[in-house]
């Protein structure tokens, strides 16, 4: 148990993973930044060296700046909704006597989906005629048939509803575990002070709550800025771009457009936007000294 | 007492209501008609029986079932004495590597989708599981370790300490002492990790180009339908490509829970 | 006496065996690689039996691609990457000709292929299978954009099928003032955001007398019109002519509304024909078929050749058996996928509607044209985008993407 046999040892345990760690994920990185200085279609063997210019032009890219449009509000609105009802949710699981384990696994159920499932359930819950939406719709007003996912101005609201759905259940979990942990004798006293409900949830839930609350805001907003599934299987993007989030913009245009090296520049700046996000999170909360 | 029963019933009440998409998914895949509406007419597995019988979806199943079980595995057995070694070991540069670490879980996968790509069909492994399992792996392992590290972290010192004090060896101390009160957290790390790699899309739609590789996730979106939409049999897929994480996360339930506190309460 | 005829039967049948051995080591082993079949009957293997029979010592193995057109095409391209794709012969959209040809998979036919037999096929079809001068695939099945009417509702109006969008509208309108009913549509066509778009709006385009793209090459040689023609789209909207299904409305959507006898005009492919005249179908009988103005585009398929095949006389054989007059005859007959001869198209209108096919752009890059104009057209068809920006914007990203 030498320090230096234990300096050994550590490398003998890393050696392994950081090895496989500088293929996959470091590399990668690495090459994404120099294939977004390129110009580059592997089909036709193009590949020449553009400097920045790929940034160049994402900067002047109308199409651009409306995924980062899309993307942050997308963002703000789940991430906003998710955290309000997830509390909300957990509270009241908090106030379950029995039964607490079959509402937290029905609960669970959206959270476990994958995104393509997700989709596809919104998919059809939003189709025009046979949709379960248009079916209660048509129960209030009968003759409407709103195209959820084919009017510029539902679609995107749609996705968000889709995905809140799915992943308020997280926030709910994470809360309620917390709650869990709080002791009883914490809310007997603040009721002996003769506080509400609503005072105790304001001046001592809350309050109690806010260290999860900022770990699942971490989560949620960088899992909401990355988020692919659920738009591309929904809407593709559409219609007309109000669906397209920083990353269907960045899978297009390496995938469908064929420009390896200009979509390699979208990757990055979405990548940089992930990381400097989670970055800030992890300063501000001074979480890297933890680290 | 009865005002329990009413909150216990209307929290239970709220909870089914809000998995009524699931409900109307699963109601889809039931009737024949592909209605749910139907649904009272008459229950009807010839949905599940076309997509069982003639449809990708039972290769896919397969894949995924594979794929997942192995970047699980990979991820466990990479991750686990790495972590140790960041937890535990003096390592130079430590904090630099866990902060890369925890850096790079937060990268969305298009960021290298494309290098990945390039590599894919430079070793030739386009269409295969490897190839999967490789680009996972990308984001499952630093997934792990950064968990696993958190975990070890909880564990006090003084436990291993004190069987080094009773003459055990380090490697002994760590599989009479770490390892069983480590075991839990292992668990909930790899959860995350296979319902990570289960659901993963993107790279596997990228990299996959026949029912040889594609993963559950991938042929669900790819569903065949010639001219119209086939919603019944896309119902009782979804429902088949669901019911392996659902059936994970509800067996290891509590672990999940601890896996998603990991690492966030420093209390 | 009974033992030497024993070792003679043994040798002869050892040497009956090694014949075999031999055979089966000159036999050539094919691998054809097409669209699934529509419908019940495959007229497939019938067509690569009898190519076996007349080319004894060739096997043919095909199977089927996966469903999608974009996943046919994801497909290809990551198998056609490698050195060996494990298949000889391909079914290529012909919007895909030219990028395969350019990425160098594809084995150049120009001088396998008699300029006679090249003159049998109509000559949109040859020419998307051209690039730099040479020949790169041989056309196999043809589809192009038809202009579908109720014969019956601009029968009572007196009217002929239009020559020009606007006519288009106007009579749309009138017969839908006349009909007085309001879930009937004036003009369905595809609005959705994908190729089909594009499609509908090239035509646009082509009603217009102006094009995507120019013979020089130049993308909009005339800006002002082809603004014009997608603004034309655009107003079929906001005049209530084409409901807002449209846009989000693929072939399938509009063919049954069309189908159910909720539209006047209807923008689709020949395979709705057939289902217009089924039994039962509400239209049955009322359906007229007439070119659309400035030309229909042009769909289909083409055989091509892997540039990595083993066995590139083999396959030229095969190609040319599949794409003969027969073949194609017989596959019309099976599916209902129509050939690519004038002379085998019995119906003379049908013949000059085909004859009038234009294809889409044909270049290496068609794919970047497409995915780029999807986005942009969508936002003009939905009026989130004036359509001289929408095309402006399209051609500024499209100059970046693909300037030399």
């Amino acid at each position: 148990m030498t320090a230096r046999g234990d300096r050994r040892l550590a490398w003998v345990l890393l050696a392994p993973a950081l090895s496989v760690l500088a293929v996959v994920t470091v590399y990668p990185i690495v090459r994404v930044i120099a294939l977004s200085l390129e110009r580059r279609v592997p089909i036709f063997g193009i590949a020449d060296f553009v400097g920045l210019a790929n940034y160049a032009f994402l900067a002047r890219d109308g199409a651009f700046w409306g995924a980062m449009r899309v993307t942050a509000l997308f963002t703000v609105v789940s991430v906003a909704a998710e955290l309000v009802l997830g509390v909300a949710a957990a509270v009241a699981l908090r106030a379950q006597r029995r039964g607490v384990a079959i509402s937290l696994s029905l609960l669970l159920l959206p959270w476990c989906l994958p995104g393509v499932v997700t989709g596809r359930i919104f998919e059809w819950i939003y189709h025009p005629s046979a949709g379960l939406m248009n079916r209660l719709v048509a129960v209030v007003v009968a003759s409407a048939q709103p195209n959820w996912l084919g009017d510029p101005r539902l679609a995107l609201p749609a996705v968000i509803a889709a995905d809140v759905w799915r992943t308020t259940p997280f926030i709910a979990l994470l809360v309620y575990a917390r709650l869990v942990g709080v002791p009883a004798a914490v809310y007997e006293a603040a009721a002996v002070d003769g506080a509400g409900r609503g005072a105790t949830f304001w001046r001592i839930t809350l309050p109690l709550l806010r260290p999860v609350l900022l770990v699942a805001l971490l989560f949620r907003t960088l899992d909401a800025v990355r988020a692919f599934d659920l738009m591309f299987i929904l809407t593709g993007g559409g219609p007309a771009g109000v669906t397209e989030t920083l990353t269907l913009y960045a899978y297009r245009s390496l995938f469908q457009t064929l420009q390896l090296g200009f979509g390699s520049a979208s990757a990055v700046v979405v990548g940089a936007l992930v990381v400097a996000l989670a970055w800030g999170h992890l300063a501000a909360t001074g979480e890297r000294d933890a680290v | 007492m009865r005002s329990s029963g009413l909150a216990d019933a209307l929290v239970l009440g709220g909870v089914t209501l809000y998995a009524t998409p699931v409900v109307w998914q699963l109601a889809t895949s039931l009737t024949a008609s592909g209605d749910p509406a139907d649904v009272m007419a008459g229950l009807s597995l010839a949905h599940y029986r076309a997509v069982l019988g003639a449809s990708p979806m039972p290769r896919a199943l397969a894949n995924s079932v594979g794929i997942a079980a192995a970047v699980t595995l990979l991820a466990a057995a990479l991750a686990a004495p790495a972590a140790y070694a960041l937890a535990r070991l003096p390592v130079a540069g430590r904090r630099l590597l866990l902060v890369g670490i925890v850096l790079s879980t937060a990268l969305p996968t298009v960021a290298t989708v494309a290098p990945l790509y390039l590599i894919v069909r430079a070793l030739g492994l386009r269409d295969t599981w490897l190839a999967v399992i490789l680009a996972d792996t990308s984001f499952a392992l630093p997934l792990s370790i950064w968990l696993v590290v958190g975990f070890i972290r909880e564990i006090p010192r003084e436990l291993e300490e004190a069987a080094a004090v009773d003459g055990a060896g380090r490697l002994a101390a760590l599989r009479h002492v770490l390892l069983p009160v480590l075991a839990p957290g292992l668990a909930a790390a790899s959860l995350l990790t296979f319902l990570f790699a289960w659901n993963e899309f993107l790279l596997a739609y990228t990299f996959t180009a026949t029912e040889a590789s594609r993963t559950a996730p991938v042929a669900l979106a790819l569903f065949p339908g010639v001219f119209e939409t086939p919603w019944g049999d896309i119902a009782a897929a979804s429902m088949l490509a669901s019911l392996p994480p659902v059936l994970v996360v509800l067996a290891l339930r509590r672990h999940l829970v601890r896996g998603l506190l990991a690492g966030s309460l420093k209390e | 006496m009974t033992a030497r005829r024993a070792w003679i039967v043994v040798v002869l049948a050892a040497l009956a065996v090694a014949g075999c051995a031999e055979r089966r080591a000159d036999e050539v082993r094919l691998v054809f690689r097409h669209s699934r079949m529509p419908g019940e009957r495959d007229p497939l293997p019938a067509l690569l039996r009898d190519f076996e029979r007349r080319h004894p010592g060739i096997v043919v193995a095909h199977e089927p691609l996966p469903w999608t057109a974009d996943v046919q095409h994801q497909f290809y391209v990551i198998n056609l990457e490698g050195r060996s794709a494990g298949f000889d012969v391909l079914m290529l959209d012909v919007i895909w000709t030219a990028e395969f040809a350019r990425a160098g998979w594809l084995l150049d036919v120009t001088d396998r292929w008699p300029a006679a037999e090249r003159g049998e096929h109509f000559p949109s079809m040859v020419e998307a299978a051209t690039l730099g001068d040479r020949l790169w695939a041989v056309p196999w099945v043809m589809n192009v954009g038809l202009l579908y009417f109720r014969a019956d509702l601009l029968g009572r109006q007196g009217l002929a099928p239009p020559t020009s969008y606007a006519a288009l509208a106007e009579q749309a309108a009138a017969v839908m003032r006349a009909a007085g009913e309001p879930r009937l549509a004036g003009f369905l066509w595809q609005g959705k955001q994908y190729e089909g778009l594009v499609v509908n709006v090239l035509e646009a385009m082509w009603g217009e007398g102006t094009d995507l793209v120019g013979r020089d090459g130049r993308l909009l040689p005339e800006p002002a019109r082809a603004a014009a023609a997608l603004a034309r789209r655009r107003a079929l909207l906001t005049r209530g002519i084409s409901p807002p299904l449209v846009t989000a409305a693929d072939e399938e959507l509009t063919r049954r509304e069309f189908g159910a006898g909720r539209g006047v005009f209807l923008r689709n492919w020949p395979y709705a024909r057939a289902l217009f005249e089924a039994g039962g179908s509400p239209v049955a009988g009322r359906v007229g078929v007439a070119a659309l103005p400035g030309g229909g585009a042009l769909g289909g398929a083409h055989l091509a050749i892997h540039a990595g095949t083993r066995h590139p006389d083999a396959a030229w054989a095969l190609v040319r058996h599949l794409a003969s007059p027969d073949a194609q005859r017989a596959i019309a007959d099976a599916v209902g996928l129509h050939p690519t001869r004038p002379a085998l198209v019995d119906d003379a209108a049908l013949r000059a509607i085909f004859a009038g096919a234009r294809p889409r752009p044909v270049t290496p890059w068609y794919q970047t044209l497409s995915a780029t104009l999807q986005p942009e057209l969508s936002a003009a068809i939905l009026g989130l985008k004036p359509a001289g920006q929408a095309l402006a914007d399209a051609e500024r990203r499209l100059a970046y993407f693909l300037r030399p």
